[in-house]
């Protein structure tokens, strides 16, 4: 599970996981009842990536530095941008481009992840 | 060479060619070169990869960390043993610097290498003679050294005994020698098959002799593929 439950580092899974401290806190939920919440997230989040998200970006960088070490791949880059494109169903009609100096990204392997036979 | 006169005509000869080595007036450029080199000393595979800038460990399919420097552009294999290989240097003197360079890398990782053993394992050339070659004709006299399978490989295959030289042999005149653990032995080789290569040289060209002329009198450079029973067997 350790690896599905990357995404509860992210804005939504962080608020998620206050919300749920909070109600745990006064008592208002069962702790059980919040831990299988947060399962029931992290399949939810890996499933709508998967096949609900029709986004699209492209990135272009210079690559600095990589990595490859237990199944994780770290890309450093420099001078990078992100061309986000609207998806479906939003009011952008524009496509947003984002350009950083450096940019780090981490990419696990869903099956492979460490935590699978942790 | 009795080739000289006939090629100048066509190959131009670049200015600052040595004519002595290089009698063809082409001179075989480096692409590859292989080195390996002993560390002396065991490390831990893991922490370089932890720690060490574009480096790749996958123990499950190599077991050994894969590096890469930008200057001299360059894949090292780096070893528990201490071992080492680098390759995709394009000379000697890259291959050298850029192994020195990865001990480098492992010696502030704090590892106490030393630098012993180094040799040039491989060396890869490339050349284009800039005509079309009769592969199937080179294949049938000189049947001994080669191996030309189109339907495998488009390119002629040539085992030459001295120097210990392979060479892929292409229809295009594009010429690739390896095998080589001396530059000159690449130089040698290509100087060797040259005026070969020019005796099959497909017809149409100024200085290609007809293709029915060349069958019956096999060319002078020759002589060692003599007693062989192909000859003159094509057609």
């Amino acid at each position: 599970m350790a690896c599905s439950a990357l995404y509860r580092q992210s804005k939504l899974g962080t608020s998620l996981v206050d919300a749920l401290d909070q109600l745990v806190e006064e008592g208002k939920l069962p702790p059980q009842l919040a831990l299988r919440i947060l399962d029931e997230y992290d399949t939810v989040v890996l499933d709508s990536l998967e096949n609900k998200v029709t986004a699209k970006a492209n990135m272009k960088g210079h690559l600095d530095i990589y990595r490859y070490c237990d199944n994780v791949w770290t890309f450093i880059l420099s001078g990078a941008t992100f061309r986000l494109a609207p998806t479906q169903g939003s009011s952008r009609r524009d496509e947003q481009e984002v350009r950083v100096e450096k940019c780090k990204i981490v990419c696990v392997d869903q099956k492979l992840a460490p935590g699978a036979d942790a | 060479m009795a080739a000289e006169a006939g090629s100048s005509a066509v190959v131009p000869v670049e200015p600052d060619v040595d004519l002595t080595v290089h009698p063809s007036g082409i001179v075989p450029q480096l692409q590859n070169v292989v080195a390996t080199v002993n560390l002396e000393c065991k490390l831990d595979l893991k922490n370089i990869a932890l720690h060490a800038r574009n480096a790749e460990y996958n123990p499950k399919r190599f077991a050994a960390v894969i590096m890469r420097i930008r200057e001299p552009k360059s894949t090292a294999l780096i070893f528990h043993s201490g071992k080492m290989v680098c390759t995709g240097t394009k000379s000697e003197a890259e291959a050298r610097t850029a192994s020195r360079k990865y001990a480098k890398i492992l010696q502030k990782l704090s590892y106490s290498v030393s630098f012993k053993e180094f040799k040039i394992q491989n060396m890869v050339g490339s050349c284009d003679v800039k005509f079309p070659i009769r592969l199937e004709g080179l294949a049938s006299t000189h049947a001994m050294f080669c191996s030309y399978e189109p339907e495998l490989f488009p390119g002629l295959i040539y085992r030459m005994a001295d120097p210990k030289i392979v060479l892929l042999i292409f229809v295009s005149g594009k010429v690739v020698l390896t095998g080589a653990k001396k530059r000159e032995d690449i130089y040698r080789a290509f100087e060797s098959i040259y005026p070969v290569l020019q005796t099959f040289r497909k017809g149409g060209m100024i200085s290609a002799p007809e293709v029915p002329a060349a069958l019956p009198a096999p060319p002078p450079q020759q002589q060692q593929q003599a007693a062989l029973p192909m000859v003159g067997g094509l057609q």
